[in-house]
């Protein structure tokens, strides 16, 4: 199984994951890259995802697994010729099998275009909609670490189960910063597995991860 | 355009479905060469369906081909997206470069249904230009406008500059060297069109001078026409996202009542070789897992199994699945039957009984729907049967007829299955008398007439297990017939229904009927004046283009009509209806 570290910038943020599944059977259709298919009655392509991103925000550490007979090197190449360099791959991992990174994530960093401001995390509560209703939560605790990048603001959100987009987190954000960043502003910059306290020695790079199963 | 594409990304963060308007499409080409002059293609409907029109990929790639020259493409946004434009003062902007609609050369709409044309006006307003063509000056960009509804194009006459009739490959291009060396020369607009006129297939309403003519623009040599090698892959899932072979142009069937069938005269055809090179280029340059055949009879086409032969091997090894004609499901050459998806048939009678079938000259007939038992053998457990209610001579015993259609197949269904039961849906559209066909003469029926037939006919299938009934809305229908064979007086009607609040009036949850009985109202007018009976020595509107079928050849067709009478396929030897004066037909 090989993993394909890509971006997803500019015009491509906006394109949803849903149709991002549906995009990467023809990009691997048309890069020619051959790829296993499940057995049983309803054969699927041996392609897996990490987790959705919401639309809008960019990133620079998306994953796609992939399970063929090419090489490495052989896959990121056509794979670049077949994707704009709005998805463009920088690297790829080798692993024994499907790394399940949709169920391995647990965290990811994301920058958001401002410059560092210690915030106050106590009490973060957001308010939005989900299926026609208003929900309002405290979501505090899963805010895992806020970090300068660059000079640049990052903080560290949950991903997975609990996780929390980054775009909900905006107008409390706006609010305490007292900017007006918009989705356009917010970028992925890592994923992770692990957390913070536990027993494997804490939030580990998916990058390391993959390098190590 | 960067200041645009900016402002244009914060407002992507708060619409629904932001990839409509974000472009960056895989196959987009390249936008950065030296231009000319450019074009922005504007589509009125929503990305999702206008990515999925055959026409527009078409011109776009030939534009796009061309060393001097660019083309863009602009859809209707929903409403969401057009009201976030208004707030932050943003104009309309092309896909590919976010460069205003105002700013261009040329703007091409491509018009391909009579219930887009308030569309129209809404992306003009959306793009900060004046509704009619005698309000824009110089710089503005010329408007042009085609696709299938130019088979009239009076009631939109008004609004364009210039209106190409028939085929739009050899004429865009045309048009647009000659806007881009008048230009150059620094003439005016009006020298510019006056210079257009000569271009076939060109209509400049301005400059029409009464009992001028118009010939229909013709692709002579189909065969190696250009055809979309690289098509754009839809950014979010399109209506028809797959990749699309047109195997010839024109109809041989000769249905009465179809416009299609008569325009795209004369009938041209493309080597299996051809097409099979093309659609291996369209999977292999965009990856679709999907491709179709398109055509207006696909199982006509004279090297369907030539075709078949090269494709399905090629698809199963690619993945790809191959939609085939209905028809011609006994003709499967592999297992491929056994493994695909099991997914509807899909069928056209138009009429329930032989007699009136032979009125409209389709010619399906109880034999042909026998040959369905086959498709049932091999495991296909619904079809759908499209009908129109309203045609011509047509009685009740002609409407019993579409419900003994079904039973019948649900017998044939039992005869060679046992299990579960054979799924019917019946879909009525209503008969629209349209321009350049033999019923062009034809009254529409009264809007009564057609609720009582449809309550008769949905008495009739509701006895009937398993039958789901579906129709045209009566509205839409008459609203459709009055605009297809419209004049110059509608272009106020279409502004005035704008200005009511008309728009997407193709999506039945926006139609708004009182909007448009108001609008012809405040003109002076009504839809009876035009969905009446035309006397067959009457001018009508679109008289002055000559598309090849003479007015003879349509009269003599429907007096055939009235016998009961059919007229043979032209594939059996030509029958004369005078297309051939623009080029050669392919099949005869
Ligand atoms: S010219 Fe003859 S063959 Fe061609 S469409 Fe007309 S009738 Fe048919």
């Amino acid at each position: 199984m090989l993993v394909l570290k890509y971006s997803k910038l500019a015009d491509a943020c906006f394109v949803s994951h849903i149709d991002l599944l549906r995009h990467v059977s023809r990009i691997l259709r048309r890069a020619d890259i051959p790829v296993k298919f499940s057995q049983g009655f309803n054969p699927h392509a041996l392609v897996f995802f990490s987790p959705p991103l919401a639309v809008g925000v960019a990133s620079e550490a998306e994953y796609l697994a992939v399970d063929t007979d090419i090489g490495g090197e052989e896959l990121i190449e056509r794979y670049n010729r077949a994707v704009p360099s709005t998805l463009s791959a920088t690297e790829v991992f080798e692993c024994e099998k499907n790394p399940n990174l949709q169920g391995k994530i647990t965290a990811a960093d994301f920058v958001f275009d401002t410059p560092f401001k210690n915030i106050d995390l106590s009490g973060f509560v957001i308010e939005y909609e989900k299926k026609g209703k208003a929900v309002r939560e405290d979501v505090s605790d899963r805010i895992y670490r806020v970090a300068d990048s660059g000079g640049r603001l990052s903080l560290r959100l949950a991903a997975g189960n609990t996780s929390l987009r980054p775009d909900r987190i905006l107008p409390e954000l706006n609010a305490r910063l007292g900017v007006a960043l918009a989705l356009s502003d917010i970028r992925k910059t890592a994923q992770y597995v692990g957390f913070a306290n536990d027993a494997a020695g804490g939030f580990e790079d998916a990058d390391d991860y993959l390098k190590r199963v | 355009m960067e200041e645009y594409k900016d402002k244009l990304y914060k407002i992507l963060a708060q619409v629904e479905k932001p990839a409509r308007y974000c472009g960056g499409e895989w196959n987009t080409p390249d936008m950065s060469k030296p231009r000319k002059a450019d074009m922005c293609f504007c589509f009125p409907e929503l990305y999702e369906i206008g990515m999925s029109n055959l026409g527009v990929q078409i011109l776009y790639d030939v534009i796009n081909s061309d060393k001097d020259f660019a083309a863009e493409r602009c859809f209707a946004p929903a409403e969401d997206f057009a009201r976030k434009l208004k707030e932050e003062n943003l104009p309309l902007l092309s896909l590919e470069t976010k460069k205003p609609l105002k700013d261009f050369t040329v703007l091409g709409f491509s018009i391909g249904f009579e219930l887009l044309y308030t569309n129209v006006l809404y992306m003009l307003d959306l793009a900060e230009i004046p509704f009619y063509a005698a309000d824009r000056g110089e710089e503005y960009p010329i408007l042009l406008a085609g696709g299938p509804c130019a088979v009239n194009p009076e009631p939109f006459a008004d609004f364009f500059d210039i209106i190409v009739c028939g085929e739009g490959e050899e004429a865009d291009l045309n048009i647009l060297r000659i806007i881009a060396e008048s230009r150059a020369e620094g003439v005016s607009k009006s020298e510019i069109l006056k210079r257009v006129k000569s271009v076939e297939g060109a209509y400049v309403p301005s400059l029409h001078k009464d009992g001028e003519k118009v010939t229909k623009a013709v692709l002579r040599d189909f065969e190696n026409a250009p055809y979309p090698e690289k098509p754009l892959v839809p950014n979010i899932e399109a209506v028809h996202d797959r990749a699309t072979l047109e195997l010839y142009r024109g109809c041989a069937s000769g249905c009465r009542f179809c416009q299609a069938g008569f325009w795209y005269r004369p009938i041209r055809e493309r080597s299996a070789e051809r097409c099979a090179e093309l659609g291996k280029k369209m999977v292999e340059s965009a990856g679709f897992g999907e491709m179709s055949l398109c055509s207006l009879s696909t199982g006509d086409y004279t090297e369907l199994e030539k075709l078949e032969d090269i494709l399905i091997p090629y698809c199963e090894q690619k993945r790809v699945n191959l939609a085939l004609p209905s028809l011609r499901i006994s003709s499967f050459k592999s297992d491929m039957a056994k493994h695909s998806r099991k997914s509807s048939l899909t069928f056209a009678p138009e009429a329930g009984t032989q007699r009136l079938r032979n009125v409209i000259n389709k010619n399906v007939t109880d034999a042909e729907l026998d040959n369905l038992a086959e498709a049932f053998e091999i495991g296909y457990d619904s079809i759908k049967l499209y009908f129109m209610l309203g045609l011509p001579t047509e009685t009740d015993d002609d409407i019993a007829g579409i419900a003994e259609i079904c039973k019948r197949l649900k017998g044939l269904y039992y005869l060679k299955r046992h299990k579960r039961g054979l799924n019917i849906s019946v879909s009525c559209a209503v008969f629209i008398p349209k321009p350049c066909t033999p019923f062009q003469w034809e009254e529409q029926i009264s809007m009564e007439e057609m609720l009582r037939k449809q309550n008769y006919l949905r008495g009739l299938l509701r006895e009937i297990k398993g039958v789901s009934f579906s129709w045209h809305g009566a509205e839409t229908s008459v609203l459709e017939a009055a605009l297809a064979r419209g004049d110059r007086r509608q272009s106020r009607v279409i502004e005035r229904a704008y200005e009511l609040g008309a728009k997407f009036d193709a999506w039945t949850e926006q139609f708004k009927w009182d909007a448009w009985t108001q609008a012809f109202a405040d003109c002076g007018l009504t839809m009876g004046e035009y969905t009446r009976r035309r006397e067959a020595d009457e001018a009508l509107p679109w008289d002055f283009i000559d598309n090849g079928v003479s007015k003879a050849y349509l009269l003599k067709e429907r007096e055939l009509g009235y016998m009961e009478a059919t007229t043979k396929n032209c594939r059996e030897g030509c029958n004369g209806c005078g297309a051939l004066k623009l080029g050669r037909c392919t099949v005869c």
